[in-house]
């Protein structure tokens, strides 16, 4: 006897349902439904009701549905798109999360209307919703609009955390509208998007309106000026590498990318952090999906490029964030060809010669800033009389200016450890001494440094008075202590006292 | 008489025809390296071991070889003064072996390849001369060439003294002026030698190249093309993993040769063979001599490529052209198969393959530079690398920066 395992249609739904999570996905979505409808313009509406429901209108002139796509539209797994972006059948299943989706459709001179009322709540109620077809003929071009009332995705949808310019990244970054398939397609199917935000979300600016493609900043290969390297972009134009694989199947991996720095890679549609964005961008159907930044080698630093590899032999997850055919050859023979194919982008010289121009710039930074640097110690030092140490070198240099003006002892450094607690050792006329050498007394003992092996503390100034008198108050690493700001010295300890002499050294080398 | 004629080039890679007496080697070429005195009497075919088998292949023993003639393996050879003492001889035998040139003893009187008859300046410099059972010999140039001289080679090469990375700079100075006086001594007795003398230099990159050649120029009492046949780089076999280096201090040298008119002169690379030959070849050397075939196949090794070898027993000879895998009799003893075989036997085969499989690459190469299609040298080299990671990075800038950009000359304006 053979038994045909069974599926809990409900519990199907409601998970296919939730494993979109990002309620930007119903953007990406709907995008590619529309594309694969053929459409050439795209409306989407996000608007909020003073109860907090939400909304979701999406518009387009595509070819529309007759009753078979309908059932497609709401089946499980039952797409009848064959080289289309969405194939599984599940991506409209998130307008599953809704209080009620609405369709109207008008495909070859047939309208369709078809409501489905409170699909979360019966799924939720263990029962499967179900929707009615309502049909009429007309005499109008084909479109579909379909409304999402009360929708919620993920941990409950908050329109409120959409602003256009995150919208606008999500886009160019992970729908269709960020595709690069026109630097490849002579007949390229384009697409005019709009997004408008009901002004209780966002107000800040227009609605984006934005085609689908991703473009390039403009070249900018050898700008003149002094500070250029962040200027520069250079394309590197689309290329087809193919791939054959052991069993002699060929693969095609179409590739195309920039190399830039900052302000070229500022003006690509981007939000929020660049570490995020740019590198090797593995794709299909031209839109983005994962990054493979080991392509450019460890040598290589990821953020100057922004490439991206689109190969339909990868495979995806139902939500499009992973592919899922990582451990297969295919991917294997794609990350293959696409290392050599950066490798020789990384040996390009416009691409050596950028990265050798940015470090020089850099260098060229540095000096400029240690010049406005040595201006300001120049101009401390002119105020502070003629030397104001900053560091414990600079206190070195100070003490030897004490010992060589006449000072009643004479102390030189034998060794210095910068740092190390006891930083200094002394020759002074009664042998070697540990010391620890500061800028300003208050430093050391705001750090916290063990007073246990120093028989000496030399500081330039003794610093912030009152932070020393906070300490003895209290007690020093468990142990009482006082400072003796007129004879300069540190009392420490408990049963056991010690008497620490301190060298300050900016009245005796000022005077 | 000797000549260097070059027949094509592909950018900087360029075949040649070195004519030395009524010799001819077609160039770029591998001297595989060879020790023809093992240690052994006349009878012995000099010595035992692989390096028996490989010199039974090169003088066509039957039937060591299965009645095929392997002798395009062996156009040319390198033999090295030094390894006249490798098997810890007595000095009564060193003087047999140097009274009869190589060709004059009955089992090498129908080898009829170049010989090559290095100095041997590295082990020699090491050990501090020729050292055998009973005898320890200082070594200086006249002293060297006369060894070389009583060989009967068809290409000498001066007494060097090979720098070393690690070398501080006053050491490198003091062993470049060494070389550059053993070059001068050298070029005095140049009307001894009835072949071709080659002059060494040394050194990692330009600035390095242009003091060697500078002290030699200075030492000379004539220009170099006119004591000199070929320029043979030295001093690279610590540095032979790294391709980045040999690939500079190559070009370097090919350019200070061009820079100083001495461009017609065939450069021999010291040393080096393998997986950086090619790109070698694409910067312009014309022949290399090594004795790694010999190694991998003592360590058990079978080259699948310039860039693999895979231990002798997972070898599938099946995917190799060569004929050393497509004969039953050696595919028989590589594998063991055969009765009374002597591991000399099983290596002896495996080091011819591996030989074998260096000398095709370069009989492509060869081939390639005929056609002098920059794009086709190019695509040769990558399509060579494409699996070596490491390599490939190296390869590809070369291709990129000397042979064949790959970016520069496409049009970025799109559909």
């Amino acid at each position: 006897m053979h038994k045909t395992p069974q599926v809990n249609e409900v519990n199907e739904f409601i998970e296919i349902a939730s494993d979109f999570e990002d309620p930007l996905e119903v953007i990406r979505e709907a995008l590619s439904n529309s594309y694969d409808a053929n459409a050439t313009q795209v409306d989407i509406n996000i608007e909020q009701d003073d109860e907090g429901r939400n909304t979701l209108v999406i518009k387009d002139n595509g070819h529309g549905m007759d009753e078979d796509d309908l059932s497609s539209f709401f089946d499980l797994g039952n797409s009848n798109k064959n080289d289309a972006i969405g194939y599984k059948g599940h991506g409209t299943k998130i307008y599953y999360k809704s209080d009620k989706v609405r369709v109207e459709t008008v495909k070859d001179g047939t309208r369709i209307e078809s409501v489905m009322n409170q699909p979360w709540a019966k799924l939720n109620n263990r029962e499967l919703p179900t929707y009615s077809i309502d049909t009429t003929d007309v005499d109008e071009p084909s479109r579909t609009r379909i409304e999402v009332h009360g929708f919620r995705a993920g941990q409950g949808f908050d329109p409120k955390q959409l602003t256009y310019n995150k919208i606008e990244h999500y886009i160019k970054w992970k729908t269709i509208g960020g595709s690069t398939a026109w630097y490849f397609n002579d007949d390229f199917h384009e697409m005019e998007i709009k997004v408008e935000l009901s002004p209780s979300i966002d107000d800040t600016q227009d609605p984006i309106e934005t085609d689908n493609r991703l473009k390039f900043p403009a070249e900018n290969l050898d700008p003149d000026g002094e500070f250029v390297a962040e200027e520069m972009c250079k394309h590197y134009p689309p290329q087809e590498l193919t791939v054959t694989l052991d069993d002699s199947r060929e693969l095609t991996v179409e590739v195309v990318g920039m190399v830039g720095g900052k302000e070229a890679r500022n003006k690509l549609p981007t939000y929020g952090k660049h570490s995020a964005q740019f590198g090797i961008w593995l794709a299909k159907d031209h839109i983005k999906v994962e990054r493979y930044n080991d392509a450019i080698g460890a040598d290589n630093e990821f953020f100057h490029f922004f490439f991206i590899a689109n190969c339909q032999g990868l495979e995806l997850s139902a939500n499009r964030e992973k592919i899922r055919n990582k451990s297969g050859d295919v991917y294997q023979a794609i990350t293959d060809e696409l290392d050599r194919f950066m490798t020789k982008v990384c040996q390009d010289s416009w691409y050596q010669n950028y990265i050798e121009r940015r470090k020089l710039e850099d260098k060229k930074r540095s000096i400029q800033s240690q010049e406005s640097t040595l201006e300001e110690r120049l101009q401390r030092t002119r105020d502070e009389g003629g030397l104001s140490p900053s560091n414990p070198a600079e206190v070195i240099a100070a003490l030897e200016r004490y010992s060589a003006n006449g000072a009643p002892e004479t102390v030189r450094i034998a060794d210095f450890q910068m740092d190390d607690e006891v930083n200094a050792i002394l020759e002074t006329d009664n042998g070697f001494e540990n010391a620890a050498l500061h800028v300003k007394l208050s430093d050391f003992f705001e750090e916290e440094a063990a007073l246990s092996h120093i028989d000496r503390l030399i500081c330039w100034k003794l610093g912030d008075l009152d932070a020393l008198t906070k300490i003895e108050r209290s007690s020093y690493l468990g142990e009482p202590i006082r400072f003796d700001f007129q004879s300069r010295e540190v009392h420490y300890g408990g049963d056991t006292k010690r008497t620490i002499p301190i060298l300050e050294l900016a009245d005796s080398v000022s005077s | 008489m000797v000549s260097f004629d070059i027949v094509a080039e592909a950018g900087e890679a360029r075949r040649g025809q070195l004519r030395i007496n009524d010799r001819t080697l077609e160039t770029p070429h591998l001297f595989p390296v060879i020790n023809f005195y093992g240690g052994g009497n006349e009878g012995a075919l000099f010595g035992g071991g692989v390096h028996r088998t490989v010199k039974e292949f090169l003088t066509h023993d039957n039937e060591i070889t299965g009645g095929e003639d392997y002798s395009d393996l062996f156009r040319g050879v390198m033999t090295s003064i030094s390894s006249l003492a490798d098997y810890g001889i007595r000095e009564k035998k060193l003087d047999w072996y140097l009274g009869n040139e190589i060709r004059e003893w009955d089992c090498f009187s129908d080898y009829n390849g170049m010989i090559f008859a290095d100095s041997g300046g590295y082990k020699i410099l090491k050990q501090g001369g020729l050292e055998g059972q009973d005898f320890e010999k200082d070594i200086d140039q006249d002293k060297a060439l006369d060894i070389q001289l009583a060989l009967g080679p068809d290409i000498v090469v001066n007494l060097d003294h090979p720098i070393h990375p690690d070398d501080e700079f006053e050491e490198r100075i003091e062993k470049m002026e060494q070389t550059a006086a053993n070059a001068a001594r050298f070029a005095e007795r140049r009307d001894e030698v009835d072949g071709a003398c080659y002059l060494t230099v040394h050194g990692y990159y330009e600035a390095m190249l242009e003091r060697s050649f500078d002290l030699i120029e200075d030492e000379l009492s004539e220009p170099i093309p006119e004591a000199f046949d070929g320029i043979a780089l030295g001093s690279l076999v610590p540095r032979k993993d790294n391709v980045e280096i040999l690939v500079e201090a190559v070009s370097d040298c090919k350019r200070e040769m061009q820079q100083r008119g001495y461009e017609d002169l065939p450069l021999h690379v010291l040393g080096i063979s393998g997986n950086a030959m090619p790109l070698l070849v694409a910067v312009g050397a014309d022949t290399f001599d090594s004795a790694s075939y010999l190694h991998q196949a003592i360590n058990g090794k079978y080259c699948v490529n310039l860039f693999e070898t895979v231990p002798i027993d997972e070898a599938n000879f099946d995917s190799c052209e060569c004929r050393v895998c497509n004969d039953d009799f050696h595919r028989a003893r590589m594998r063991n198969e055969m009765e009374d075989l002597y591991q000399k036997d099983i290596l002896g085969s495996v080091a011819a393959h591996n030989l074998a499989v260096q000398q095709r690459e370069l009989r492509k190469f060869r081939q390639l530079i005929a056609e002098g299609d920059k794009e086709r040298v190019a695509e040769y080299l990558e399509e060579a690398v494409k699996d070596q990671k490491g390599f490939r990075k190296f390869a590809y800038q070369l291709i990129n920066e000397r042979i064949n950009p790959y970016f520069e000359e496409i049009d970025t304006t799109y559909a």
